[in-house]
Protein backbone atom coordinates (compact mmCIF):
# COMPACT_ATOMS: atom_id res chain seq x y z
CA UNK A 1 0.00 0.00 0.00
CA UNK A 2 2.54 2.64 0.44
CA UNK A 3 4.44 2.18 -2.84
CA UNK A 4 3.70 4.69 -5.09
CA UNK A 5 3.39 2.10 -8.12
CA UNK A 6 0.14 0.19 -6.71
CA UNK A 7 -1.95 -0.35 -9.56
CA UNK A 8 -4.87 1.36 -9.92
CA UNK A 9 -7.85 -0.31 -8.39
CA UNK A 10 -5.86 -0.96 -5.26
CA UNK A 11 -5.42 2.57 -5.18
CA UNK A 12 -9.10 2.92 -5.63
CA UNK A 13 -9.52 0.45 -2.77
CA UNK A 14 -7.12 2.47 -0.59
CA UNK A 15 -8.86 5.57 -1.55
CA UNK A 16 -12.13 4.72 -0.55
CA UNK A 17 -11.14 3.29 2.96
CA UNK A 18 -9.36 6.13 3.24
CA UNK A 19 -12.17 8.54 3.04
CA UNK A 20 -14.44 6.32 5.02
CA UNK A 21 -12.13 6.15 8.20
CA UNK A 22 -10.89 9.88 8.28
CA UNK A 23 -7.47 9.31 8.78
CA UNK A 24 -5.44 11.98 10.34
CA UNK A 25 -2.28 12.10 7.28
CA UNK A 26 -3.09 14.25 4.81
CA UNK A 27 -0.60 12.10 2.32
CA UNK A 28 -0.47 8.48 2.61
CA UNK A 29 2.40 7.38 3.90
CA UNK A 30 4.96 7.13 0.77
CA UNK A 31 8.50 5.98 0.44
CA UNK A 32 10.35 8.45 -1.24
CA UNK A 33 13.33 6.03 -1.54
CA UNK A 34 11.83 2.97 -3.41
CA UNK A 35 13.31 -0.17 -2.84
CA UNK A 36 15.39 -1.31 -5.41
CA UNK A 37 16.62 2.30 -5.79
CA UNK A 38 20.91 2.88 -6.35
CA UNK A 39 22.00 3.56 -3.45
CA UNK A 40 22.73 0.58 -0.87
CA UNK A 41 20.10 -2.02 -1.14
CA UNK A 42 16.93 -2.66 0.93
CA UNK A 43 19.96 -3.69 3.96
CA UNK A 44 20.90 0.46 4.03
CA UNK A 45 18.12 1.43 5.59
CA UNK A 46 17.93 -1.31 8.66
CA UNK A 47 20.11 0.75 10.92
CA UNK A 48 18.26 3.46 11.08
CA UNK A 49 14.93 1.06 12.39
CA UNK A 50 17.68 -0.79 14.34
CA UNK A 51 18.15 1.28 17.89
CA UNK A 52 14.00 1.61 18.21
CA UNK A 53 13.42 -1.96 17.47
CA UNK A 54 16.36 -2.83 19.71
CA UNK A 55 15.14 -0.76 22.63
CA UNK A 56 11.63 -1.75 22.10
CA UNK A 57 12.45 -5.51 21.58
CA UNK A 58 14.43 -5.72 24.31
CA UNK A 59 12.63 -3.85 27.08
CA UNK A 60 8.84 -4.11 26.02
CA UNK A 61 8.29 -6.77 23.58
CA UNK A 62 9.95 -9.68 25.74
CA UNK A 63 9.03 -8.61 28.66
CA UNK A 64 5.10 -9.02 27.10
CA UNK A 65 5.77 -12.16 26.22
CA UNK A 66 7.37 -13.52 29.07
CA UNK A 67 4.89 -12.11 30.87
CA UNK A 68 1.71 -14.27 29.49
CA UNK A 69 3.93 -16.96 29.02
CA UNK A 70 4.98 -16.54 33.19
CA UNK A 71 1.35 -16.27 33.85
CA UNK A 72 1.17 -20.32 33.48
CA UNK A 73 3.38 -20.83 36.22
CA UNK A 74 2.76 -20.90 40.16
CA UNK A 75 5.57 -18.43 41.00
CA UNK A 76 7.10 -16.59 44.34
CA UNK A 77 9.95 -14.79 43.17
CA UNK A 78 11.87 -17.87 43.73
CA UNK A 79 10.50 -21.21 42.89
CA UNK A 80 8.22 -21.61 39.92
CA UNK A 81 6.28 -24.47 38.82
CA UNK A 82 4.01 -25.50 35.75
CA UNK A 83 0.30 -24.49 36.41
CA UNK A 84 -1.43 -24.02 33.43
CA UNK A 85 -4.47 -22.26 33.47
CA UNK A 86 -4.89 -22.71 37.40
CA UNK A 87 -3.93 -18.83 37.47
CA UNK A 88 -7.06 -17.65 35.48
CA UNK A 89 -9.60 -20.35 37.17
CA UNK A 90 -8.48 -19.14 40.57
CA UNK A 91 -9.60 -15.41 39.49
CA UNK A 92 -13.03 -16.53 39.18
CA UNK A 93 -13.34 -17.89 42.39
CA UNK A 94 -11.13 -14.84 44.12
CA UNK A 95 -13.54 -11.97 46.11
CA UNK A 96 -10.51 -9.37 45.58
CA UNK A 97 -10.61 -9.70 41.89
CA UNK A 98 -14.07 -9.50 42.16
CA UNK A 99 -13.96 -6.41 43.69
CA UNK A 100 -11.27 -5.19 42.09
CA UNK A 101 -13.04 -5.66 38.44
CA UNK A 102 -16.33 -4.09 39.53
CA UNK A 103 -13.97 -0.54 41.07
CA UNK A 104 -12.17 -1.04 37.36
CA UNK A 105 -15.65 -1.04 35.99
CA UNK A 106 -16.53 2.30 38.33
CA UNK A 107 -13.32 3.61 37.28
CA UNK A 108 -14.50 3.38 33.64
CA UNK A 109 -18.65 4.01 33.73
CA UNK A 110 -17.08 7.35 36.26
CA UNK A 111 -14.63 8.61 33.70
CA UNK A 112 -17.45 8.76 30.98
CA UNK A 113 -19.61 10.47 33.17
CA UNK A 114 -17.23 13.24 34.30
CA UNK A 115 -14.43 13.93 32.92
CA UNK A 116 -15.41 13.32 29.15
CA UNK A 117 -19.44 14.59 29.25
CA UNK A 118 -17.90 17.76 31.96
CA UNK A 119 -15.20 18.03 29.15
CA UNK A 120 -17.76 18.27 26.25
CA UNK A 121 -19.97 20.84 28.24
CA UNK A 122 -17.11 22.97 29.43
CA UNK A 123 -16.28 22.90 25.94
CA UNK A 124 -19.69 24.06 24.06
CA UNK A 125 -20.01 26.37 27.16
CA UNK A 126 -16.75 28.21 26.59
CA UNK A 127 -16.76 28.18 23.20
CA UNK A 128 -16.59 31.36 21.02
CA UNK A 129 -17.42 33.35 24.86
CA UNK A 130 -15.41 36.09 26.12
CA UNK A 131 -13.43 34.66 28.33
CA UNK A 132 -13.37 31.36 27.29
CA UNK A 133 -10.10 30.90 26.95
CA UNK A 134 -8.74 31.62 30.25
CA UNK A 135 -11.71 29.53 31.52
CA UNK A 136 -10.47 26.31 29.42
CA UNK A 137 -6.84 27.64 30.39
CA UNK A 138 -7.75 26.99 34.59
CA UNK A 139 -9.41 23.83 33.65
CA UNK A 140 -6.58 22.51 31.62
CA UNK A 141 -4.32 23.55 34.25
CA UNK A 142 -3.83 20.41 36.45
CA UNK A 143 -3.45 18.19 33.12
CA UNK A 144 0.47 20.27 33.53
CA UNK A 145 0.60 18.38 37.29
CA UNK A 146 1.55 14.48 37.42
CA UNK A 147 -1.36 12.62 38.89
CA UNK A 148 1.18 11.83 41.91
CA UNK A 149 1.30 15.66 42.75
CA UNK A 150 -2.58 15.87 42.32
CA UNK A 151 -2.95 12.89 44.43
CA UNK A 152 -1.17 14.40 47.19
CA UNK A 153 -2.92 17.57 46.73
CA UNK A 154 -5.88 15.48 47.21
CA UNK A 155 -4.91 13.70 50.00
CA UNK A 156 -4.79 16.99 52.25
CA UNK A 157 -8.69 17.54 50.68
CA UNK A 158 -9.90 14.11 51.03
CA UNK A 159 -8.28 13.09 54.62
CA UNK A 160 -10.99 13.12 57.40
CA UNK A 161 -10.00 16.16 58.99
CA UNK A 162 -9.37 17.78 55.05
CA UNK A 163 -10.58 20.61 53.96
CA UNK A 164 -13.80 18.95 52.02
CA UNK A 165 -15.07 17.90 55.57
CA UNK A 166 -13.83 21.13 57.14
CA UNK A 167 -15.62 22.98 54.03
CA UNK A 168 -19.00 20.36 54.53
CA UNK A 169 -19.18 21.31 57.89
CA UNK A 170 -18.55 24.73 57.73
CA UNK A 171 -21.51 25.58 55.55
CA UNK A 172 -23.58 22.95 58.26
CA UNK A 173 -23.85 19.86 56.23
CA UNK A 174 -22.28 18.40 58.89
CA UNK A 175 -24.08 14.62 58.01
CA UNK A 176 -22.24 15.02 54.20
CA UNK A 177 -18.93 15.09 56.08
CA UNK A 178 -17.54 11.42 56.40
CA UNK A 179 -14.16 9.24 56.17
CA UNK A 180 -13.93 9.63 52.00
CA UNK A 181 -11.20 7.48 51.66
CA UNK A 182 -11.78 4.75 54.38
CA UNK A 183 -15.22 3.32 53.28
CA UNK A 184 -16.08 1.19 49.93
CA UNK A 185 -18.07 2.67 47.54
CA UNK A 186 -17.15 6.35 48.47
CA UNK A 187 -13.48 5.61 48.84
CA UNK A 188 -13.24 4.65 44.86
CA UNK A 189 -16.05 7.64 44.07
CA UNK A 190 -13.57 9.89 45.35
CA UNK A 191 -10.53 9.31 43.40
CA UNK A 192 -12.70 9.74 40.22
CA UNK A 193 -13.47 12.89 41.66
CA UNK A 194 -10.23 13.47 42.03
CA UNK A 195 -8.87 12.37 38.76
CA UNK A 196 -11.63 14.34 37.52
CA UNK A 197 -9.84 17.78 38.81
CA UNK A 198 -6.89 16.60 36.72
CA UNK A 199 -8.32 14.55 34.06
CA UNK A 200 -10.95 16.97 32.36
CA UNK A 201 -8.91 19.59 30.65
CA UNK A 202 -7.47 17.48 28.09
CA UNK A 203 -10.66 16.78 27.11
CA UNK A 204 -11.94 20.25 27.17
CA UNK A 205 -9.12 21.21 25.05
CA UNK A 206 -10.09 18.55 22.49
CA UNK A 207 -13.59 18.84 22.13
CA UNK A 208 -12.71 22.99 21.75
CA UNK A 209 -10.48 21.22 18.77
CA UNK A 210 -13.68 19.60 17.35
CA UNK A 211 -15.53 22.31 17.52
CA UNK A 212 -13.48 24.80 16.26
CA UNK A 213 -13.08 22.66 13.23
CA UNK A 214 -16.50 22.42 12.47
CA UNK A 215 -17.73 24.48 9.38
CA UNK A 216 -19.51 27.81 10.37
CA UNK A 217 -22.17 27.30 7.61
CA UNK A 218 -24.08 24.76 9.11
CA UNK A 219 -24.42 26.30 12.29
CA UNK A 220 -25.95 29.84 10.34
CA UNK A 221 -28.02 27.64 8.34
CA UNK A 222 -29.48 26.17 11.31
CA UNK A 223 -29.79 29.22 12.72
CA UNK A 224 -31.98 30.27 9.50
CA UNK A 225 -33.69 27.51 10.20
CA UNK A 226 -34.38 28.48 13.57
CA UNK A 227 -32.38 26.48 15.61
CA UNK A 228 -31.19 26.81 18.92
CA UNK A 229 -30.32 25.99 22.05
CA UNK A 230 -30.73 22.25 22.89
CA UNK A 231 -31.97 21.60 19.25
CA UNK A 232 -28.61 23.55 18.01
CA UNK A 233 -26.42 21.41 20.07
CA UNK A 234 -28.02 17.71 19.91
CA UNK A 235 -28.41 17.99 15.77
CA UNK A 236 -25.68 19.86 14.78
CA UNK A 237 -22.84 20.40 17.34
CA UNK A 238 -23.02 16.68 18.49
CA UNK A 239 -23.21 14.81 15.30
CA UNK A 240 -19.94 16.76 14.03
CA UNK A 241 -17.95 16.18 17.21
CA UNK A 242 -18.49 12.02 16.20
CA UNK A 243 -15.08 11.85 15.24
CA UNK A 244 -13.37 13.59 18.62
CA UNK A 245 -15.45 11.87 20.72
CA UNK A 246 -13.97 8.81 19.82
CA UNK A 247 -10.59 9.77 20.36
CA UNK A 248 -11.85 11.63 23.68
CA UNK A 249 -13.83 8.55 24.82
CA UNK A 250 -11.15 6.42 23.55
CA UNK A 251 -8.31 8.06 25.66
CA UNK A 252 -10.37 8.15 28.55
CA UNK A 253 -11.37 4.51 29.01
CA UNK A 254 -7.83 3.78 28.68
CA UNK A 255 -6.33 6.22 30.80
CA UNK A 256 -9.41 5.10 33.52
CA UNK A 257 -7.99 1.38 33.43
CA UNK A 258 -4.21 2.35 33.22
CA UNK A 259 -4.85 4.56 36.73
CA UNK A 260 -2.18 3.92 39.28
CA UNK A 261 -0.36 6.89 40.36
CA UNK A 262 -3.65 8.65 42.22
CA UNK A 263 -4.98 5.24 43.48
CA UNK A 264 -1.53 4.08 45.15
CA UNK A 265 -0.92 7.13 46.77
CA UNK A 266 -4.59 8.28 47.93
CA UNK A 267 -5.38 4.58 49.47
CA UNK A 268 -2.76 2.02 48.72
CA UNK A 269 -5.69 0.12 47.35
CA UNK A 270 -6.94 -0.05 50.78
CA UNK A 271 -8.20 -0.27 53.41
CA UNK A 272 -8.11 -4.08 53.21
CA UNK A 273 -7.62 -3.60 49.26
CA UNK A 274 -11.12 -2.27 48.75
CA UNK A 275 -10.34 0.58 46.31
CA UNK A 276 -8.07 -1.62 44.07
CA UNK A 277 -8.50 -1.35 40.32
CA UNK A 278 -6.84 -4.43 38.09
CA UNK A 279 -3.68 -2.52 38.30
CA UNK A 280 -3.03 -1.82 41.45
CA UNK A 281 -4.12 -5.46 42.50
CA UNK A 282 -1.70 -6.68 39.91
CA UNK A 283 1.38 -4.55 41.47
CA UNK A 284 0.08 -5.92 44.78
CA UNK A 285 0.23 -9.46 44.28
CA UNK A 286 2.93 -9.40 41.93
CA UNK A 287 5.51 -7.09 43.97
CA UNK A 288 3.77 -7.14 47.66
CA UNK A 289 2.61 -10.58 47.81
CA UNK A 290 4.80 -12.10 45.60
CA UNK A 291 2.43 -14.15 43.63
CA UNK A 292 3.82 -13.29 40.49
CA UNK A 293 2.30 -15.81 38.28
CA UNK A 294 -0.94 -14.70 39.62
CA UNK A 295 -0.19 -10.85 39.10
CA UNK A 296 1.00 -11.72 35.51
CA UNK A 297 -2.53 -13.65 34.83
CA UNK A 298 -4.35 -10.52 36.00
CA UNK A 299 -1.71 -7.91 33.46
CA UNK A 300 -2.88 -10.28 30.76
CA UNK A 301 -6.73 -9.80 31.52
CA UNK A 302 -5.86 -6.23 32.47
CA UNK A 303 -4.19 -5.83 29.14
CA UNK A 304 -6.63 -7.64 26.94
CA UNK A 305 -9.42 -5.27 28.46
CA UNK A 306 -7.53 -2.34 27.28
CA UNK A 307 -6.74 -3.26 23.83
CA UNK A 308 -10.33 -4.23 22.89
CA UNK A 309 -11.82 -1.12 24.87
CA UNK A 310 -9.22 1.23 23.01
CA UNK A 311 -10.13 -0.90 19.54
CA UNK A 312 -12.62 1.88 17.59
CA UNK A 313 -9.87 4.58 18.99
CA UNK A 314 -7.16 2.85 17.33
CA UNK A 315 -8.88 1.70 14.21
CA UNK A 316 -9.20 5.35 13.18
CA UNK A 317 -5.23 6.27 14.35
CA UNK A 318 -3.79 3.39 12.42
CA UNK A 319 -2.01 4.47 9.35
CA UNK A 320 -2.03 2.41 6.18
CA UNK A 321 -0.34 0.02 7.05
CA UNK A 322 -1.96 -3.01 5.39
CA UNK A 323 -2.46 -5.22 8.54
CA UNK A 324 -4.79 -2.60 10.49
CA UNK A 325 -7.41 -3.22 7.51
CA UNK A 326 -8.86 -6.02 10.11
CA UNK B 1 -31.57 32.86 29.91
CA UNK B 2 -29.98 30.35 28.18
CA UNK B 3 -26.56 32.63 28.14
CA UNK B 4 -27.39 32.85 32.20
CA UNK B 5 -26.92 29.69 32.72
CA UNK B 6 -23.87 29.10 30.70
CA UNK B 7 -21.91 31.55 32.64
CA UNK B 8 -23.47 29.93 35.54
CA UNK B 9 -22.05 26.89 34.85
CA UNK B 10 -18.46 27.66 33.50
CA UNK B 11 -17.74 30.32 36.66
CA UNK B 12 -18.86 27.57 38.86
CA UNK B 13 -16.24 25.07 37.13
CA UNK B 14 -13.65 27.86 36.56
CA UNK B 15 -14.36 28.11 40.99
CA UNK B 16 -14.12 24.42 41.47
CA UNK B 17 -11.43 24.02 39.70
CA UNK B 18 -9.47 26.83 41.28
CA UNK B 19 -10.18 25.98 44.88
CA UNK B 20 -7.75 23.26 44.99
CA UNK B 21 -5.04 24.81 43.99
CA UNK B 22 -5.84 28.08 46.39
CA UNK B 23 -5.35 25.72 48.92
CA UNK B 24 -2.75 24.19 47.64
CA UNK B 25 -0.83 27.48 47.47
CA UNK B 26 -2.15 28.77 50.93
CA UNK B 27 -1.15 25.72 52.79
CA UNK B 28 2.31 25.34 51.22
CA UNK B 29 3.37 29.13 52.66
CA UNK B 30 2.00 28.19 56.30
CA UNK B 31 5.22 27.78 58.34
CA UNK B 32 4.97 24.17 59.24
CA UNK B 33 5.16 24.79 62.91
CA UNK B 34 1.87 27.23 63.13
CA UNK B 35 -0.08 24.44 61.20
CA UNK B 36 -2.71 23.22 63.57
CA UNK B 37 -4.08 20.07 61.91
CA UNK B 38 -6.78 21.10 59.99
CA UNK B 39 -6.20 23.36 56.16
CA UNK B 40 -5.66 26.94 56.78
CA UNK B 41 -8.36 28.71 54.06
CA UNK B 42 -6.16 32.17 54.32
CA UNK B 43 -2.76 32.95 54.58
CA UNK B 44 -1.13 32.41 57.30
CA UNK B 45 2.31 33.57 56.23
CA UNK B 46 5.05 33.25 53.17
CA UNK B 47 7.17 30.18 54.72
CA UNK B 48 7.61 28.88 51.43
CA UNK B 49 11.29 28.24 51.20
CA UNK B 50 11.64 27.18 54.65
CA UNK B 51 8.99 24.24 53.79
CA UNK B 52 10.39 23.41 50.71
CA UNK B 53 13.97 23.31 51.98
CA UNK B 54 12.52 20.93 54.69
CA UNK B 55 11.17 19.28 51.33
CA UNK B 56 14.54 19.67 49.80
CA UNK B 57 16.83 18.30 51.90
CA UNK B 58 15.48 16.87 54.95
CA UNK B 59 12.38 14.94 52.90
CA UNK B 60 15.26 13.85 49.97
CA UNK B 61 13.32 15.56 47.08
CA UNK B 62 16.27 16.97 46.30
CA UNK B 63 18.29 14.31 45.28
CA UNK B 64 15.27 12.64 43.37
CA UNK B 65 14.41 16.18 42.09
CA UNK B 66 17.92 15.88 40.00
CA UNK B 67 18.10 12.42 39.47
CA UNK B 68 14.46 12.94 37.52
CA UNK B 69 16.15 15.52 35.60
CA UNK B 70 18.74 13.67 34.63
CA UNK B 71 16.08 11.09 33.38
CA UNK B 72 13.71 13.37 31.99
CA UNK B 73 16.21 15.22 29.52
CA UNK B 74 18.57 12.92 28.81
CA UNK B 75 15.68 10.20 28.17
CA UNK B 76 13.40 12.30 26.37
CA UNK B 77 16.72 13.77 24.14
CA UNK B 78 17.52 10.12 23.31
CA UNK B 79 14.27 8.76 22.89
CA UNK B 80 12.90 11.60 19.92
CA UNK B 81 16.64 11.02 18.40
CA UNK B 82 15.72 7.12 17.73
CA UNK B 83 12.02 7.32 17.19
CA UNK B 84 12.80 9.72 14.52
CA UNK B 85 15.70 7.58 13.19
CA UNK B 86 12.71 4.77 12.97
CA UNK B 87 10.38 7.20 11.63
CA UNK B 88 12.67 8.38 8.77
CA UNK B 89 13.48 4.45 7.66
CA UNK B 90 9.91 3.38 8.35
CA UNK B 91 8.27 6.54 6.34
CA UNK B 92 11.51 7.33 3.79
CA UNK B 93 13.79 5.08 3.44
CA UNK B 94 13.26 1.66 1.66
CA UNK B 95 13.30 -0.08 4.92
CA UNK B 96 11.90 -3.64 3.42
CA UNK B 97 8.28 -4.74 5.28
CA UNK B 98 7.56 -0.87 6.63
CA UNK B 99 4.30 -2.38 8.18
CA UNK B 100 6.55 -4.89 10.93
CA UNK B 101 8.63 -2.26 11.90
CA UNK B 102 5.97 0.37 12.55
CA UNK B 103 3.87 -2.40 14.90
CA UNK B 104 7.16 -3.99 16.53
CA UNK B 105 7.68 -0.26 18.07
CA UNK B 106 4.22 1.23 17.93
CA UNK B 107 3.00 -1.94 20.30
CA UNK B 108 5.40 -0.68 23.49
CA UNK B 109 1.97 1.66 24.12
CA UNK B 110 -0.74 -0.48 23.51
CA UNK B 111 -0.87 -2.24 26.77
CA UNK B 112 -0.67 -1.63 30.67
CA UNK B 113 2.84 -0.64 32.14
CA UNK B 114 2.27 -3.89 34.60
CA UNK B 115 2.18 -6.64 31.30
CA UNK B 116 6.09 -5.12 31.45
CA UNK B 117 6.86 -5.00 35.44
CA UNK B 118 7.31 -8.46 36.66
CA UNK B 119 9.99 -9.68 33.91
CA UNK B 120 11.35 -6.47 33.72
CA UNK B 121 11.93 -6.80 37.21
CA UNK B 122 13.80 -10.33 36.43
CA UNK B 123 15.73 -9.18 33.70
CA UNK B 124 17.28 -5.72 36.26
CA UNK B 125 17.87 -8.20 39.04
CA UNK B 126 19.75 -10.65 36.82
CA UNK B 127 21.56 -7.89 35.17
CA UNK B 128 22.48 -6.04 38.28
CA UNK B 129 20.24 -3.23 36.87
CA UNK B 130 17.81 -2.82 39.52
CA UNK B 131 18.05 0.18 41.67
CA UNK B 132 20.56 1.72 39.10
CA UNK B 133 20.37 5.10 37.19
CA UNK B 134 21.42 3.30 34.14
CA UNK B 135 18.89 1.12 34.47
CA UNK B 136 16.20 3.21 34.89
CA UNK B 137 17.28 5.31 31.92
CA UNK B 138 17.43 2.35 29.73
CA UNK B 139 13.56 1.19 30.47
CA UNK B 140 12.22 5.43 30.20
CA UNK B 141 14.25 5.40 26.82
CA UNK B 142 12.24 1.95 25.72
CA UNK B 143 9.08 2.78 27.21
CA UNK B 144 9.09 6.91 25.82
CA UNK B 145 10.15 5.64 22.03
CA UNK B 146 6.83 4.07 20.74
CA UNK B 147 4.84 7.21 21.32
CA UNK B 148 7.38 9.49 20.07
CA UNK B 149 7.50 7.20 16.86
CA UNK B 150 4.08 7.29 16.51
CA UNK B 151 3.84 11.26 16.39
CA UNK B 152 7.07 12.22 14.41
CA UNK B 153 5.80 9.59 11.67
CA UNK B 154 2.52 11.01 11.56
CA UNK B 155 3.97 14.07 11.01
CA UNK B 156 7.01 12.68 8.71
CA UNK B 157 4.04 11.58 6.13
CA UNK B 158 2.77 15.26 5.37
CA UNK B 159 6.48 16.05 3.87
CA UNK B 160 6.27 15.90 0.03
CA UNK B 161 8.64 13.16 -0.98
CA UNK B 162 9.73 15.07 -3.48
CA UNK B 163 12.12 16.66 -0.93
CA UNK B 164 13.37 13.67 -0.71
CA UNK B 165 14.18 12.64 -4.10
CA UNK B 166 15.62 16.12 -5.32
CA UNK B 167 18.28 15.26 -2.36
CA UNK B 168 19.19 12.03 -3.75
CA UNK B 169 19.67 12.89 -7.02
CA UNK B 170 21.81 15.82 -5.92
CA UNK B 171 24.04 12.96 -4.11
CA UNK B 172 23.38 13.38 -0.36
CA UNK B 173 23.62 10.19 1.46
CA UNK B 174 20.81 9.14 3.97
CA UNK B 175 22.86 10.81 6.78
CA UNK B 176 22.53 14.62 5.37
CA UNK B 177 19.03 14.62 4.21
CA UNK B 178 17.94 12.74 7.61
CA UNK B 179 19.74 15.79 9.65
CA UNK B 180 20.00 18.75 6.83
CA UNK B 181 16.02 18.11 5.42
CA UNK B 182 13.98 16.37 7.88
CA UNK B 183 15.13 17.12 11.33
CA UNK B 184 14.86 21.12 10.99
CA UNK B 185 12.27 20.72 8.64
CA UNK B 186 10.30 19.11 11.93
CA UNK B 187 11.50 20.70 14.71
CA UNK B 188 8.39 21.77 15.87
CA UNK B 189 7.18 18.00 15.87
CA UNK B 190 10.13 16.94 17.63
CA UNK B 191 9.74 19.64 19.89
CA UNK B 192 6.90 18.37 20.69
CA UNK B 193 7.34 14.79 20.80
CA UNK B 194 10.17 15.99 23.49
CA UNK B 195 7.77 17.63 25.63
CA UNK B 196 5.89 14.98 25.72
CA UNK B 197 8.13 12.72 26.79
CA UNK B 198 9.99 14.88 29.05
CA UNK B 199 6.74 14.97 31.13
CA UNK B 200 6.20 11.40 30.63
CA UNK B 201 9.36 10.78 32.56
CA UNK B 202 9.45 13.34 34.66
CA UNK B 203 5.72 12.07 35.96
CA UNK B 204 6.52 8.42 36.09
CA UNK B 205 5.98 6.79 39.27
CA UNK B 206 5.09 2.96 38.51
CA UNK B 207 8.48 1.78 36.86
CA UNK B 208 10.19 4.30 39.41
CA UNK B 209 8.98 2.21 42.52
CA UNK B 210 9.33 -1.00 40.97
CA UNK B 211 12.82 -0.82 39.79
CA UNK B 212 14.45 0.89 42.14
CA UNK B 213 14.55 1.84 45.77
CA UNK B 214 17.64 3.94 46.97
CA UNK B 215 17.37 8.02 47.71
CA UNK B 216 19.64 8.77 44.82
CA UNK B 217 18.37 6.34 42.24
CA UNK B 218 14.90 6.70 43.22
CA UNK B 219 12.46 9.53 40.47
CA UNK B 220 10.61 12.51 42.17
CA UNK B 221 7.33 10.90 41.99
CA UNK B 222 8.52 7.88 44.16
CA UNK B 223 9.98 10.56 46.45
CA UNK B 224 6.86 12.51 46.70
CA UNK B 225 4.72 9.13 47.91
CA UNK B 226 7.33 8.43 50.69
CA UNK B 227 7.06 12.14 51.74
CA UNK B 228 3.48 11.58 51.41
CA UNK B 229 3.34 8.73 53.61
CA UNK B 230 4.82 10.49 56.18
CA UNK B 231 1.46 12.97 56.30
CA UNK B 232 1.46 13.01 60.14
CA UNK B 233 4.80 13.52 60.58
CA UNK B 234 6.17 15.73 58.03
CA UNK B 235 2.82 17.95 58.05
CA UNK B 236 1.12 19.41 55.19
CA UNK B 237 2.93 22.56 54.62
CA UNK B 238 5.94 20.30 53.85
CA UNK B 239 4.20 17.76 51.22
CA UNK B 240 2.54 20.95 49.44
CA UNK B 241 5.75 22.55 49.36
CA UNK B 242 7.05 19.09 48.18
CA UNK B 243 4.01 18.61 45.54
CA UNK B 244 4.85 22.24 44.36
CA UNK B 245 8.19 22.08 43.49
CA UNK B 246 7.91 18.65 41.62
CA UNK B 247 5.13 19.94 39.67
CA UNK B 248 7.08 23.03 38.65
CA UNK B 249 9.53 22.08 35.54
CA UNK B 250 5.82 20.59 33.97
CA UNK B 251 3.98 23.40 34.90
CA UNK B 252 6.75 25.58 33.42
CA UNK B 253 7.27 23.53 30.15
CA UNK B 254 2.75 24.41 29.98
CA UNK B 255 2.72 27.90 30.94
CA UNK B 256 6.41 28.51 28.22
CA UNK B 257 5.21 26.40 25.91
CA UNK B 258 1.37 25.80 25.58
CA UNK B 259 1.15 24.55 21.89
CA UNK B 260 3.91 22.13 21.80
CA UNK B 261 2.66 20.75 25.27
CA UNK B 262 -0.99 19.85 23.93
CA UNK B 263 0.26 19.36 20.36
CA UNK B 264 1.46 15.73 22.11
CA UNK B 265 -2.06 14.64 22.76
CA UNK B 266 -4.00 16.50 20.57
CA UNK B 267 -2.09 15.13 17.86
CA UNK B 268 -4.35 12.15 17.50
CA UNK B 269 -7.75 13.89 17.30
CA UNK B 270 -6.90 16.16 14.43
Amino acid sequence: MTDTTTPAPAAATAAKAHRARRRIPTRTPHQAVRPGARRGGPLAALPWALPASAFVGVLLVYPFFRSVYGSFFEDNGFTSSYTGIDNYTRLADDPIFGRSLLNTLMWVAGTLLLPVLLGLLIAVATHRSRFGGVAQLVIVLPFAISAAATAVLWNFMLTSDGAVNQFLRGVGLDSWAQTWLLEWPQNTLALIVASTWQATGINVVLFAIGLRANPRDTVEAAQLDGASGWRMFRYITLPQLRAVTVVVVGMAVVNSLKAFDMIWILTKGGPSRSSETLALTMYREAFRLFHVGYGSAIALVLSVIVVASSWAYLRRQMPDTGWAKA
Amino acid sequence: MGRVVRHLFVTGCVVLWLVPLYLLVVNALTPAAEYEGRPDWTFQGFDFVDNARTAWTEAGIGDSFQASLLYSVVCGLLAVLVAAMAAFAVVVLPVPRPAFWFWLIYSGTLFPLQIFLAPLFGLYADANLYDTRLGLMLVYVAWAIPFAFFLIRNQMTTMPPELTEAALIDGASFGRIFWQIHVPLMRAGLGAAFIFQFTAVWNDLLLGITLSRSADVQPVMAALTTLNNAYSSAGPPVILAGALIVSAPTLLLFLVFRGLFLRGITASAR
